[in-house]
């Protein structure tokens, strides 16, 4: 069920009765079946059975941890527990991959043996749950939790509905405290769900799918657009990404709110950032504050020996995984090797960067602060033309010709020829001044109080924002989330 | 020179700020950035100062400084 479908909207008003006028003792019963109810409403056993077996392999993992107090047992059950994760993970998401990749080798090497096909199976919040299990395991396993005895808030604690399909990826000591605590009635944190589940669908529906409207036709036909219209894509495709998961984000967020839960921000401004280490900070915040420190800190710690070289790699291999984990695609694995290799290099420049600015006068100035942002921007959305393109050889076209119009764009009106070869200057514009309105919007939101404005006021947006979403977004059966698929 | 002492020298040295003064409460502001390299510095400057080796994980472990001090006590003394 997705947050945007008929039944979520009859489905969520009937579990936040049920919920608040249930008694105490099974509040927490009512929101863990309303979330197996969530996901087995894809009508995909296997989701279901993946849930089930992380769920209770966890739990008990966990249980094992903390009572062995050998240090050689409970490092086995440590890896038992990641190990039995992974593989849950591994045969719903990347078991086709794999098996095409030993296909593709054996008969490179005339080997004469085959695998069969594996079915493609949908994965939608597995790499999820199974990244929040494995942060609970390893947290238990190195003291800084302490493993949860109840079932039923351990279950929730990994299948809270809000959070199940696409994150935030939850710790342990965010959630499982506030699933805890008795619940609490509060209007005004109701009251401001119901304004952030809105506005995280007028970002999805009226500016992301707007968005992608453009960005899908240049991307299906690569070689009949011409560079500047595959460069115009792939700066709307940054912007249709952002405001396709950060209105998800918003939309989980104010979801939770309802059952007065405190889900974690995802994402902090992250186009304004200033180098790519401060992308990460502001970008995927809960996935990335989870490579970081069960990926990369423990790896650093390993590679401690060899110096520079050590964090550098590092960071390699830290982002290797984490394109892997978006995918079982090439794309994904060169985006990530390229968030790597800009990190790995920008170890090495450090030192040379703080000189440069200084010798060049440029050090704390705002056109300092401007450049690095533009240059950063520009580095995401070139690893994005991998994330987003059908396959290696189309993002290859891209990357290699999108400058190959460029001084017709000044010379012979080029801009116009864009929008013809690519969807038409009307669905382009289209795009562009929701876009601008929603970034404007977003910067000047958290500095009005919309609940703190007179009563015409706050409905009059409310009005507003319903309007636009029923009468300018683009409301379709099919319309999905762009990280579901991760 | 007390384990404190030393390993305020070290603090100083590696974050090249001579204001640092450890007590066994300080804790570490989130240091540890995709850029930042300190944070290992300083465990490389805290194995070679004291000539111990941390485990992995062991460090992941400790919520001030105090504790750092008494790993690091704990580990001269075996």
């Amino acid at each position: 069920m997705t947050f945007y479908s008929l039944e979520f909207f009859l489905f969520l008003p009937l579990v936040f009765i049920i919920y608040h006028y249930s008694g105490d003792r099974v509040r927490r019963l009512v929101l863990l079946l309303a979330s197996v109810c969530f996901y087995a409403a894809f009508r995909l056993p296997h989701l279901v059975l993946a849930l089930v077996c992380v769920v209770s392999v966890s739990y008990v993992i966990g249980l094992r941890i903390d009572a062995s107090s050998t240090p050689g047992r409970r490092i086995g059950l440590l890896w038992l527990g990641i190990g039995a994760n992974l593989l849950v993970l591994i045969a719903v998401k990347y078991l086709p991959f794999i098996v095409a990749c030993l296909n593709t080798l054996a008969s490179k090497l005339s080997w004469g043996v085959s695998l069969p096909e594996s079915p493609l199976l949908v994965s939608i919040g597995v790499s999820y749950f199974v990244f929040q299990a494995l942060s609970y395991i390893i947290d238990v396993y190195l003291k800084t939790e302490a493993a949860e005895r109840d079932f039923v808030l351990f279950a929730l604690y990994l299948s809270f509905f809000p959070k199940l399909l696409q994150g935030p990826i939850e710790r342990t000591a965010d959630l499982l405290p506030q699933l805890r605590a008795p619940y609490e009635f509060r209007y005004d944190v109701v009251r401001s769900g119901l304004l952030l589940f809105t506005w995280g669908m007028f970002k999805k529906l009226v500016v992301a799918d707007r968005l992608a409207l453009y960005v899908n036709m240049v991307y299906a036909d690569v070689h009949g657009n011409s560079g500047t219209a595959l460069l115009l894509a792939t700066y709307l495709y940054a912007f249709q990404l952002l405001l396709d998961f950060s209105g998800y984000t918003d939309m989980a967020r104010g979801v939770a709110r309802l059952f007065n839960i405190n889900l974690t921000q995802n994402f902090n401004a992250p186009y304004l950032a200033t180098s790519v280490a401060d992308f990460w900070r502001r970008w995927h915040i809960s996935f990335s504050r989870w490579i970081l420190d069960y990926i990369f800190k423990p790896l650093q710690m390993s590679f401690r020996d060899w110096g520079t070289f050590g964090t550098a790699f590092a960071l390699f291999v830290t982002f290797l995984v984490s394109g892997i984990w978006h995918g079982a695609s090439w794309g994904f694995v060169i985006w990530g090797l390229l968030h790597g290799l800009f990190l790995a290099v920008s170890v090495y420049y450090r030192p040379w960067k703080k000189r440069l600015y200084k010798a060049t006068g440029l050090q704390g100035t705002w056109l300092q602060q401007i450049w690095q942002t533009v240059v950063t921007f520009n580095l995401v959305c070139f690893t994005w033309v991998f994330f987003r393109a059908a396959s290696i050889s189309d993002a290859w076209y891209i990357v290699t010709h999108v400058f190959s119009d460029i001084v017709s764009v000044f010379s012979h009106g080029g801009f116009s020829q864009a929008f013809q070869l690519g969807a038409g200057k009307t669905k382009f514009l289209q795009s562009l001044i929701p876009l601008s309105a929603v970034l404007l919007l977003s910067l000047v939101k958290d500095k009005v109080d919309l609940f703190a404005r007179p009563f015409w006021f706050r409905w009059g947006a409310y009005y507003l924002l319903v309007y636009l979403i029923l009468y300018q977004g683009v409301i379709t059966s099919k319309a999905t989330f762009v990280y579901f698929q991760f | 020179m007390d384990t404190m002492e030393t390993l305020n020298g070290i603090f100083r040295e590696v974050f090249d700020d001579p204001s640092i003064i450890l007590k066994r409460e300080t804790t570490a502001d989130d240091i540890d950035e995709w850029d930042s390299l300190s944070h290992i510095n300083l465990v490389i400057a805290v194995e070679t100062k004291f000539n111990i080796r941390f485990a992995l994980g062991e460090l992941q472990t400790l919520k001030n400084v105090g504790e750092m001090v008494d790993l690091i006590e704990k580990k001269i003394r075996k």
